[in-house]
Order: C-alpha cells, then sequence, then structure tokens
C-alpha cells in the first residue's frame, strides 16, 4: 500500500462575509501519490482553485482555512505553509505574462530561485539553470534574455523550469494551458507528462477542460459547489462515470464528430448554485433527473473510495 | 449568388515606428499581413466557420464582414451590398447594419455594466426605429428574453447580478433585437465552463433554424465547430490554407497545419 | 435610499471613524455656512453696522471703549470675528464649489473626447495639459485673473471678482479630470459593448456620452473632492495675496491676511480661528476623500 505524498483530510475553506459565512471548499479529502498527475476538474465556482490556493497556504482574508488538515509526507504544512511553498510545492498559474518579473531575465530569475533552496555557488547555480532551460525545451543560450522576448508558450516553459529549481516533490499547475493556442498547449502538456515520468514530480493539474484531463492525467477528481463527487482512474471515471454530474459533463463536452452537427449538444439543466445557495442534501439534485428523497435531505458520503452519490450505495452501485 | 461574398479580402496593418524615429534610427518600414487574400462564401441559413489560433487573421476577418474595418483590398458583399461602397446611400447602409449583428466572445465585457438589460436590448430597436410606441417595444424585449431563455422579471436587472452564460443569452438576445439576417459569432462560447457551452450553442442552433440565421462562426476549437459548421476554413497567419465541410476536414485533412491541429486538440477518449 | 442604508458603502461608513468624524466637520460647516445670517450675532458686511471703536477686543473680553463682548474677538475694522468667518464661509465655500464643477466638467470632456477619438486630438489636449501641470495651479490662477482683470472695463470688475476667480480656480484645476476620465476612456473603448454599439450605427458622441461617460466618472468623485479642499485652499491663498474677494466683503484668506500683519502686536486671534477654521475644513475634506478613494477602489468590488 503506497503511502500518499500529500494528504488533504476534511478540508474546508469558508469565506466570511458581512452577516454570513458562506463554503466556498466544503468537507473535502483526497490524496496525492508519488509520480502521479491528478487533475482537479470542475466548472467556475467548484472550488478547484480554491483548493490549490489552500495547499498553497495562499488563502486570504476573508478567507479563511474552516477545518481539515492538509499534509505532506505526514507532516502537517497548514499552520507554516511559508516553509514547504516553493520548495517543496511549487506552483504554475495561468498567466506567464504576470508570473515572471519583467525587469529581471530569466538567468537572474532561475538563479535566484536556486540560491534561495540551496546552498551552492553562483557558478553552479547557472550551471543547473541551463540545465533546467534544457529540460524544458528552451536553449539554454537565452539565458540572458528577458520574459517579454518569448513567445507566450515559451514563457510558460520558463515558468515551468522556476517552478522545477527547487526540485519540488509536488507541482501545483492551476489552468497552465488555459491562455495559450491549442498546438502550443499540447507541447506544454507533454512536458508536464515527460517531467512527472523523468523525475517523479507529483502534478496537481487544476482545470475546467474535459479534454485536457483526458489527455493528461493519471487520475482525475471532480468538483461541484465545492465537493468532491468522484474521484478515480481518468479512463474509469471519464468512460464509465458513476455520478450524473460527471456523466452529464462528459456527454456535454463537444468532440471532433461531424455526424454531430445536425444533433444537439447534452446539456445539463439550470447552473451550479452560488456559493451562498447550496440546497440542502447533495448539492447537484436539483439538476439531477435520478433524485430521490433521500438526496434532498442528507448529503452522500464517499462510496467505495469512488463516487459521493446516492445512488451508489448498493455495492457495485452504476447508473 | 450567395448571401454572403468574401473576394480576395486583404487587410495590411502599418506597424511602423513614427517617420522621425525610423530616419534617426533608420528602421525599415514594418507592414503586418493580417489578413491574405482570402476567399470564401456563405449560403444563406448555413455556418461557416473560421479556425485559427491567435494571430492567424480570424477577427479581423470578422470585424471587416462586421463593417467595422475596412479592407485594404478585396471585398465583403453580403446580400448585394458592400460596407466600404462609398455609393451606398444611408438608409441602404443603415439597413445593412441592421442586417449583421454580432456576439461577442466575453460575457463580461460586451454589456454595458451601467444600463438595465431593458435597455441594454432595447437600444437596437430604437436605433434602427424598428417599433415606434413604447409599450410595444416594452413588449418586443420580453419577447426576445423569452426568446433566449430568461424571462419578465430580468429586465430591470444590471449585468452584474447574471452568470456568464447568461450574459451571453443577454448578448444573442441584443443581436436579435435588431432581426438580423447573419450574425457573426466571434468565439460566443470560449469564455463558458463545458455545461453553459452546450446550453449556448444548441441555443444558437434552435434560433438559426427557427429565424433562417446565417452565422459566421469563429473559434479555435475544433470540437464546438464541428457540431456547428457547414463548412469550415482553416487559416494560419492570414491565409486560408484549407477548406472543406466538416467530413471532409476532419476525417480526410489535406494541409499540414490542419493535419497539426487536430493532432494537437485535446480529446475526450471515448469508446 | 432605504438600499443605501443596507449597501456595503454604508456599512464601511459606519465602521470608519475617520469618515464619520471628517463627514460631520464638512456638514456641520456647510451648515453654519448656510445658515451664518441665523447664527451670526451680526452683519460683518453691513458698514453701518460696524464701530471702528470695536477694533481689536480680544476674544470674550470687554471692549474698553464701548463694552461689547465678542466671542472670538474682532478684526482690525471693529467686525465680530465669528460673524465674519461665517459668512467668509459662504465665499470660501461658494468660489470652491463652483470652481470644482468647472474643472470638473471641463476636465471630464475633455478626457472623454481625448481618450475616445485619440490622434491629434489627444496629442494637442494631453500637451495642453502638461503644459499646465508644470506651473503651480496658484500661479496660473493669478495668471488668469490678471489676464481677466486687465480686460474687463473697471466698473464691473468689483461685481465680476467672485466669477473671475471661479474661472480662474476651475481653469487651473481640470487636468487630474482629464487625464484620469482619458485612462479609463480608453480601456473602456475596447470593450465589446463599445464594439455593439459601433453596430448599431450609434455616432461617436452618441457612444461617447451614453455608452462610455457612465463607465469612467467612478473615480470623478474621488478627484472632485480632493479638488474641492484644493479650491477652497487656493481661494484663501488669492485672498490672502490680496487678488482674490475684495476686502470689503473678506473671505477666510482675506482674514488671515489681516491677522498676520496683526500677530507680532499681540492681536493673535485675527489669525488664529480663520486659519484653524480653513485647516478644519481643508483636511476634513482631504480625510473624506481619501477615504472615499479606498472605499472606492475597483478591488474591493
Amino acid at each position: 500500500m503506497i503511502e500518499p505524498l500529500l494528504e488533504i483530510k476534511n478540508l474546508s475553506v469558508s469565506l466570511k462575509k458581512r452577516d454570513n459565512i458562506s463554503v466556498a471548499v466544503d468537507d473535502l479529502s483526497l490524496n496525492l501519490y508519488p509520480g502521479e498527475i491528478l487533475g482537479l476538474v470542475g466548472e467556475s465556482g467548484a472550488g478547484k482553485s480554491m483548493t490549490g490556493s489552500a495547499i498553497l497556504g495562499l488563502i486570504e482574508s476573508p478567507l479563511y482555512i474552516s477545518a481539515g488538515t492538509i499534509s505532506l509526507q505526514g507532516r502537517s504544512i497548514i499552520e507554516a505553509p511559508e516553509n514547504i511553498r516553493g520548495s517543496q510545492i511549487s506552483m504554475i498559474f495561468q498567466d506567464p505574462l504576470v508570473s515572471l518579473n519583467p525587469l529581471k531575465t530569466i538567468g537572474e530569475q532561475l538563479i535566484k530561485t536556486i540560491k534561495t533552496h540551496f546552498n551552492i555557488s553562483k557558478a553552479e547555480a547557472l550551471d543547473r539553470s541551463k540545465k533546467l532551460l534544457s529540460d524544458v525545451g528552451i536553449d539554454p543560450e537565452r539565458i540572458e534574455a528577458y520574459p517579454h522576448t518569448f513567445s507566450g508558450g515559451m514563457r510558460q516553459r520558463v515558468v515551468i523550469a522556476l517552478a522545477l529549481a527547487p526540485e519540488p516533490s509536488v507541482i501545483i499547475a492551476d489552468e497552465p494551458t488555459t491562455a495559450l493556442d491549442v498546438s502550443v498547449q499540447a507541447q506544454i502538456l507533454n512536458l508536464l507528462k515527460q517531467l512527472c515520468t523523468e523525475r517523479g514530480t507529483s502534478i496537481i493539474l487544476i482545470t475546467h477542460d474535459m479534454g485536457v484531463i483526458s489527455e493528461t492525467t493519471d487520475r482525475v477528481a471532480v468538483l461541484y459547489s465545492g465537493r468532491l463527487v468522484e474521484i478515480g482512474k481518468t479512463s474509469d471515471v471519464l468512460q464509465r462515470p458513476q455520478h450524473p454530474y460527471t456523466a452529464g459533463l462528459v456527454a456535454s463536452t463537444p468532440n471532433i464528430d461531424p455526424s454531430s452537427f445536425d444533433k444537439k449538444l447534452f446539456q445539463i439543466p439550470g447552473a451550479m448554485p452560488d456559493i451562498d445557495d447550496v440546497p440542502d442534501g447533495c448539492a447537484f439534485h436539483p439538476r439531477c433527473e435520478h433524485a430521490r428523497d433521500k438526496c434532498q435531505k442528507h448529503r452522500p458520503p464517499l462510496f467505495d473510495a469512488r463516487v459521493s452519490c446516492w445512488l451508489s450505495e448498493k455495492p457495485g452501485g452504476t447508473l | 449568388m450567395s448571401f454572403v461574398t468574401v473576394n480576395q479580402l486583404t487587410r495590411l496593418f502599418d506597424l511602423s515606428e513614427p517617420w522621425i524615429v525610423r530616419t534617426i534610427t533608420g528602421q525599415k518600414k514594418r507592414i503586418l499581413t493580417a489578413v491574405d487574400c482570402v476567399n470564401f462564401q456563405i449560403e444563406k441559413g448555413e455556418t461557416y466557420a473560421l479556425v485559427g489560433e491567435s494571430g492567424s487573421g480570424k477577427s479581423t476577418i470578422a470585424k471587416m464582414v462586421a463593417g467595422l474595418l475596412m479592407p485594404t483590398s478585396g471585398s465583403v458583399i453580403i446580400d448585394n451590398k458592400n460596407f466600404n461602397d462609398a455609393n451606398l446611400e444611408k438608409a441602404s447602409m443603415n439597413a445593412l447594419r441592421r442586417k449583421t449583428q454580432m456576439v461577442f466572445q466575453s460575457p463580461y465585457a460586451s454589456l454595458n455594466p451601467r444600463w438595465k438589460i431593458r435597455n441594454i436590448i432595447n437600444e437596437p430597436i430604437k436605433a434602427f426605429g424598428l417599433i415606434k410606441d413604447e409599450n410595444d417595444q416594452h413588449k418586443r424585449v420580453i419577447e426576445l428574453l423569452e426568446q433566449v431563455g430568461l424571462s419578465e422579471r430580468d429586465i430591470k436587472k444590471y449585468p452584474h447580478e447574471f452568470s456568464g452564460g447568461q450574459r451571453q443569452r443577454i448578448s444573442i438576445a441584443r443581436a436579435l433585437a435588431s432581426e438580423p439576417e447573419i450574425i457573426i459569432c466571434d468565439e460566443p462560447t470560449s469564455a463558458l465552463d463545458v455545461s453553459v457551452q452546450a446550453q449556448v450553442l444548441n441555443l444558437l442552433k434552435d434560433l438559426q433554424k427557427n429565424f433562417s440565421l446565417t452565422y459566421l462562426f469563429i473559434s479555435h476549437d475544433l470540437a464546438v465547430i464541428s457540431t456547428m459548421a457547414n463548412n469550415i476554413g482553416v487559416l494560419k497567419e492570414g491565409v486560408l490554407v484549407e477548406q472543406a465541410t466538416p467530413n471532409d476536414l476532419f476525417h480526410k485533412p489535406q494541409h499540414d497545419y490542419t493535419k497539426m491541429l487536430l493532432a494537437a486538440a485535446p480529446t475526450l477518449q471515448n469508446n | 435610499m432605504e438600499r443605501f442604508f443596507c449597501s456595503d458603502f454604508f456599512y464601511h461608513f459606519r465602521h470608519a471613524p475617520v469618515a464619520i468624524v471628517s463627514f460631520v466637520t464638512i456638514i456641520l460647516i456647510i451648515l453654519a455656512a448656510i445658515f451664518a445670517n441665523f447664527i451670526a450675532p451680526t452683519n460683518p458686511f453691513d458698514p453701518a453696522s460696524l464701530n471702528l471703536m470695536n477694533g481689536f477686543t480680544p476674544p470674550l473680553e470687554a471692549n474698553e471703549f464701548t463694552g461689547e463682548r465678542f466671542l472670538l474677538g474682532t478684526d482690525d475694522q471693529g467686525r465680530d470675528l465669528f460673524s465674519t468667518i461665517l459668512y467668509g464661509l459662504r465665499i470660501s465655500l461658494f468660489v470652491g464649489l463652483m470652481a470644482v464643477l468647472l474643472a470638473m466638467v471641463m476636465g471630464v470632456l475633455l478626457g472623454l473626447i481625448a481618450g475616445f477619438l485619440g490622434g491629434w486630438i489627444d496629442s494637442v489636449i494631453m500637451r495642453f495639459a502638461d503644459i499646465q501641470m508644470t506651473f503651480p495651479s496658484i500661479l496660473v490662477a493669478m495668471l488668469i485673473y490678471g489676464v481677466a482683470r486687465g480686460i474687463l472695463p473697471p466698473e464691473v470688475r468689483y461685481e465680476m471678482s467672485i466669477v473671475v476667480l471661479i474661472i480662474s480656480i476651475g481653469l487651473s484645476e481640470w487636468v487630474p479630470f482629464a487625464r484620469t476620465v482619458r485612462g479609463s476612456t480608453l480601456v473602456e473603448k475596447e470593450k465589446e459593448y463599445v464594439t455593439a454599439a459601433k453596430m448599431i450605427g450609434l455616432t461617436r458622441q452618441q457612444i461617447m456620452l451614453r455608452h462610455i461617460l457612465p463607465n469612467v466618472l467612478s473615480p470623478v468623485l474621488v478627484i472632485a473632492t480632493i479638488t474641492f479642499a484644493l479650491a477652497i485652499i487656493a481661494e484663501a491663498t488669492l485672498s490672502f495675496l490680496g487678488v482674490g474677494v475684495p476686502s470689503t466683503k473678506p473671505s477666510l484668506g482675506t482674514l488671515i491676511r489681516i491677522g498676520q500683519d496683526f500677530l507680532f502686536s499681540g492681536e493673535w486671534w485675527i489669525l488664529l480661528f480663520p486659519a484653524v477654521t480653513l485647516l478644519a475644513l481643508a483636511l476634513s475634506i482631504n480625510l473624506f476623500g481619501d477615504w472615499l478613494r479606498d472605499i472606492l477602489n475597483p478591488k474591493l468590488k
């Protein structure tokens, strides 16, 4: 039984407003294992970015962690996230334009990052930087260049190199390819996969794009209204979804299929509820065609370590 | 005669530094060919999709078809009229504007945040003089909202009270208000979540059937295009490199760039 | 109205002591100025009621000649300082308000035009703005004032002095409005709702006034508040220098000038009370404007 690298147990992130408290992430538990790419998928407002921020300790007032624990290699990291953020857990964000300091060359930024975490000479740091650049597919001779001289895709590679510099065990990538062209996106996703296999770094890939999940991740967790609704091996979850929401998401994702022209896309009726308006019981029940009485009153637990739905209550429950 | 004919459409942008700077530093003029001799036709009631990455020129073509930007050379002819025609009388120009509307990518920037929904949708009706009586205008606004799946309760609200998908519906209602014949959809669902995207695309399909609308559909997403288009044009750096029906394009792509796009697109591998 | 009292804005206001104190101060001063003729014990602008013998009476002490007492003392011409401050506030507030309105209308329109039309119009307007900003606004005001006095025939100079004052201060303060509105206009004009407006054939004026203007006004309120304080101080400065309101209807600035002359001969109250009033007014407006700016910051939306 492999020990999980990162363990999130019953995590809740709440938002304190004037006269009430809303919950952005609600009792979320999941594990990240060494050497895997875990996808966190959900629509806007589902809480996936919030979860990523919580792991990195980037939650700021009026948001706060109201319950639960996050541990890296057995040690809790909620109290002092600055110790591990940037060194054992690093991050990649969506917009490479604002992730890089426009006033410093990429070499300077890489060397500074390396020297912050390792006690080595500047010459050695320079060597490591060049190697990192070639690992991510950038010509090491461009180490003296400024970020604005790179294209969007190349900048994102630089950001990945910076994320790799401290030799972290986990990288959290929040929509890393959403702002990039399709062809560049494919390259970046391949790069992430390659780095995971070669270095054994685990990656949490946060996205709303089911296609990206399908092509890049080993396992996937589906979030809805701040709750985990389904988690499992990517091929399993996408091809045999057990939660009606996952099934709906998969069905409404258009595929390159010319025969679909005359047909309408499957659509899930309604919309994900506002953070203040989450219904009692299962958050998805107002939109679910299989909803029963029980679904309206009680929130389903995670069955089988796979799905959070009353329909799966019987052992081996399927749709 | 096709409803829309785009003929040798070309657009150049002069990105050179000012004359004085060039004289001192000796730099040459820099001209960007954003759109290079593009030809295509759209039949009435059909959807033509333009697919390409950033810098392909698809937005520039959309603006020229919409009459917002004049071509450097070549022409866009809609129902036998041309925005660029110096001889076009005001009435015909007005009619052309009324027939050509647009739905935009950003649900947040496409509605004036300080205007109520009722006024946003009523504006084209007033501008084109389609309905004079205020009560009738009011009824028409409600009718339009209901056509896109919203309701009478929404007319007094402001855009920020709606979600992204709902705002796109309001944009569509505004486009329909002028009783258009062609709607240019510029990445209308790229900023939306998957389930909302499905709702909006289905809505567009329904409206096309009900009102015999012609669409010019711009997107970077091949999967979305495959479900919407009768004909597809692939743009690379201003040049239309391939044009085919979806069946031909996806099953028998000819150009290397098309093949590359198809290979790179992340797809849900379904059994 | 009820919506306002439940709103976020009012909530923050209730919880910010600085905002409450400064706002209350401003309101009290404005009310005192409006109702000056009910509150003030005398009318200092009526030459008939003045008694030169009352001059230089210290606060609350009985005058050695007439025996009258004055709350804050009297100035060199026997005017009750308390009344004079109240009436003088009227002038300061009126000039300040009118000047701000002038600066605001001019600046917002020029900023809109420069931002939306761009090109050479933008360059010309912005170069005027740049040139004007290199001079201290008081000098600009004095320049305009001097030119006006030169142009106007002597008979109307007296009545027009307030109008000229308003115009000169207003014309010296338009630039911050224009620059801010121009910046916001540049951002807004790229948004798709403007494109949608073009697609229904609206003219440029219609787009600028109906669509863009409502969206660029929010920083204007903050700038107006701070400019109001600047205008009041500008009027006081000009009056202090002797080029403002005539000394028969003194404003706070004039009183300060008079007071300064007599400071070292022991009549300290003539300087102190008007100066403190001016300070309280300007400070309150500035503090309130600062608080407003922080609250209206888009980051908090």
